[in-house]
């Protein structure tokens, strides 16, 4: 009989991505259309696209950590199913909004 | 050699890094398409190889883009292609962060039973699929930003 269940990390880690995926997309914005957003980012490293990379990375790390911490340390529940729709629907979504925005806004 | 071939050997090796993730995501989605228990352990190696290939082409190309890529991106800006890094060069610099979440995120994925679990195989196939269309994308992406100093420094030269 087949198993349909997912490792509470691959569920954490799975929706940390998708969610991740949009929040850099927005970070892209945020910093393109104020000044003040890049200049702290720059502050922080000495590069903005560095201190970018690295606030994504944290939150991809902290944020699945902290979903497999949930129910008890069971992990966040979700039907293995969805979290394939939920990944590919914040990719998709990441991608589109940095491409739309350097294409029309950029 | 010159040092400044150090420029382009290090570039070089970005793209290396990035044919190799893309490569390996392909075996990796012909592999988990005809997953089986006798092949688990050769999927988990493999998914560990992409995102070792993923980290170092994005930690040179990284280094790259900070320290080397200001020279360049002055060359396209003032050349008839300033798209290259307008558009082509930003982009890439922000789907590369998602295609490194994508590569991390893999290894992951693919500890589950990929055999007896199809949720999980269907999970796996489309982030080998996602990592080698995005790598594909941002490889163009790539090719036009060096392409992009070529026509400017062509038309520097007339």
């Amino acid at each position: 009989m087949d198993d349909t269940t997912l490792s509470k990390y691959t569920i954490s880690f799975g929706l940390s991505l998708a969610l991740c995926s949009v929040l850099n997309a927005l970070l892209v914005v945020l910093k393109e259309t104020s000044r003040t957003v890049v200049a702290e980012l720059q502050k922080t490293t000495g590069h903005q696209w560095v201190t970018h990379v690295a606030i994504v990375l944290v939150l991809f790390a902290l944020l699945g950590w902290l979903f497999s911490l949930a129910n008890h340390g069971q992990g966040l529940k979700l039907p293995a199913g969805r979290l394939t729709g939920i990944v590919v629907a914040g990719v998709v979504a990441g991608g589109l909004i940095i491409t739309a925005f350097y294409l029309f806004a950029g | 050699m010159e040092s400044g071939d150090m420029k382009e050997i290090i570039l070089m090796f970005h793209v290396l890094f990035g044919v190799g993730c893309i490569i390996t995501a392909v075996w990796l989605f012909v592999d988990v398409l005809h997953a089986s228990e006798a092949h688990l352990g050769r999927i988990r190696k493999l998914s560990v190889v992409l995102a070792m290939f993923m980290w170092l082409a994005f930690l040179i190309g990284g280094y790259w883009y900070v320290r080397l890529y200001p020279a360049d991106k002055a060359i396209i800006l003032k050349g008839p292609w300033p798209f290259a890094h307008n558009f082509f060069m930003e982009t890439k610099e922000h789907l590369v962060i998602m295609l490194l979440l994508l590569a991390s995120f893999l290894p992951i994925a693919a500890a589950n039973n990929l055999a007896a679990n199809p949720a999980a195989r269907r999970l796996v196939l489309w982030t080998t699929a996602g990592i080698a269309l995005l790598g594909l994308m941002v490889e163009g992406h790539g090719a036009i930003i060096a392409m992009g100093v070529k026509v400017a420094l062509l038309a520097g030269q007339h």
